[in-house]
């Protein structure tokens, strides 16, 4: 299949950069899939998995929250605020994670902010999870 | 000539002292250079990528419904500037606010100052202040850079401010670091001037709509322009204040020969003059 080049970023550096065969990602939106060809598009990205599938047919897994999404002339750049490929997730770490919030959101007299920050860790530990189980 | 020599010789240790403090000062501001370097360099591509994509998205850019990529009316500009916490870093701070006034001349502005030199400058000069939560450098994080978009884009929304322009100082070399200003709202700035880039436009397919594509994307994309510069700025710092004390520290070496050789010399000319008055005192007798 035709493969087209594609960069992967974040604050932390640059992730992965390469040819690759299709993309999947959770936009704001819904999930897309970036296959080769593809006319110039933006959109930005929400929680969730993603995946990338290599020249070779291999697919890998990770965990993407937020950041943008941007086909311009053939080649693709994904920047996102969190990329975890799935093998470099703590499923422990993720699952404390996923707890306290829950037991934060569970309490009583919450702000509003302290709501949505609960409320973003809870998601962001789900969607570990999620790749990861 | 014995108080001269005392006098040199009190010198000579006072520079000794100060060799020692700008030494020490060389070595810290080696270790941290290194740490803040990696950093930088850790996120560069990320900077430079965002900053591109957004460039060719504002430059293919023929929808202007979001109030991110609309020209704005006002004239006032909204600068954030992220100079360092301290001084005795040579030039850093100086040429970075030089840069600033060369860029602001002339120009109504507001600032959000990021490090603490920043925040005393501007309040010095009595500018109007966004916010002065973050006058220290050295503890920017990613979740702060997010804050700092967010402050940004609630003044931006409400029509204030024309431009935001951030003012940085780059780090090129470990030897040379420029500051600069660069334009980071709204989305129309980004564009070249070049005629040949705005023939070529294409089209871009925003999902679902270009303004929630901007809404969405804007605060990321202002929170990882801010982090980038502030990984670029620190390492700048460092890196000044390393060539600063460097050179103080071989000044000071300087200063010390010449002063043991004046120390030298009056030392000589005590002695000399001691034997020639007890020569001429023998030969009274």
């Amino acid at each position: 299949m035709k493969t087209f080049p594609i960069r992967i970023g974040t604050p932390d550096g640059l992730l992965y950069w390469g040819d690759v065969e299709r993309v999947v990602c959770r936009t704001i939106t819904g999930d897309v899939a970036i296959l080769a060809d593809h006319c110039n598009y933006v959109s930005a990205l929400g929680m969730g998995e993603a995946y990338i599938v290599l020249e070779d047919g291999t697919k890998k897994k990770a965990a993407c929250i937020g950041g943008m999404l941007s086909v311009m002339d053939g080649s693709c750049h994904l920047l996102a605020t969190t990329w975890e490929w799935e093998e470099g997730i703590d499923k422990d770490r993720a699952e404390k994670a996923k707890e306290r919030a829950e037991k934060v959101l569970n309490t009583q007299g919450l702000s509003n902010k302290d709501y949505a920050m609960a409320q973003a860790k809870l998601n962001r530990a789900l969607v570990r999870l999620s790749v990861k189980g | 000539m014995a108080a001269n020599m005392k006098a040199v010789k009190l010198r000579i240790k006072s520079v000794q002292s100060t060799m020692q403090i700008t030494k020490a000062m060389e070595l810290v501001a080696s270790s941290k250079l290194r740490r803040a370097k990696e950093r930088s360099e850790n996120c560069r591509p990320y900077f430079e990528e965002l900053y591109n994509t957004l460039k060719t998205i504002a430059s293919g850019n023929t929808d202007f419904s979001s109030v991110y990529a609309k020209e704005h009316a006002s004239e006032k500009v909204c600068y954030v500037v992220i100079a360092g916490d301290r001084g005795l870093a040579g030039g850093y701070n100086g040429n970075l606010f030089k840069a600033l006034e060369r860029d602001a001349a002339g120009k109504e502005y507001s600032v959000l100052p990021i490090g603490k030199k920043s925040v005393e400058y501007f309040k010095r000069k009595d500018a109007n202040l966004l916010s002065e939560e973050f006058a220290e450098i050295a503890s920017v994080s990613v979740g702060d850079c997010f804050e700092i978009a967010r402050i940004l884009c609630r003044e931006f929304k409400t029509g204030e401010y024309g431009t935001i322009r951030l003012v940085y100082t780059e780090f090129v070399s470990m030897l040379s670091q420029v500051p600069h200003a660069v334009p980071i709202l709204p989305l129309t700035e980004l564009t070249e001037t070049d005629e040949e880039k705005a023939s070529i436009r294409n089209l871009i397919l925003y999902e679902p709509t270009s303004e929630e594509v901007f809404d969405a994307i804007v605060p990321e994309y202002l929170a990882g322009v801010v982090y980038g510069a502030v990984c670029d700025s620190v390492a700048s710092e460092q890196a000044a204040r390393r060539t600063a004390m460097e050179s103080a520290t071989n000044n000071a070496e300087e200063m010390i020969e010449t002063l043991n050789l004046h120390y030298n010399r009056a030392r000589q000319a005590s002695i000399t003059q001691e034997i020639t008055e007890i020569v001429g005192g023998a030969e009274g007798i």
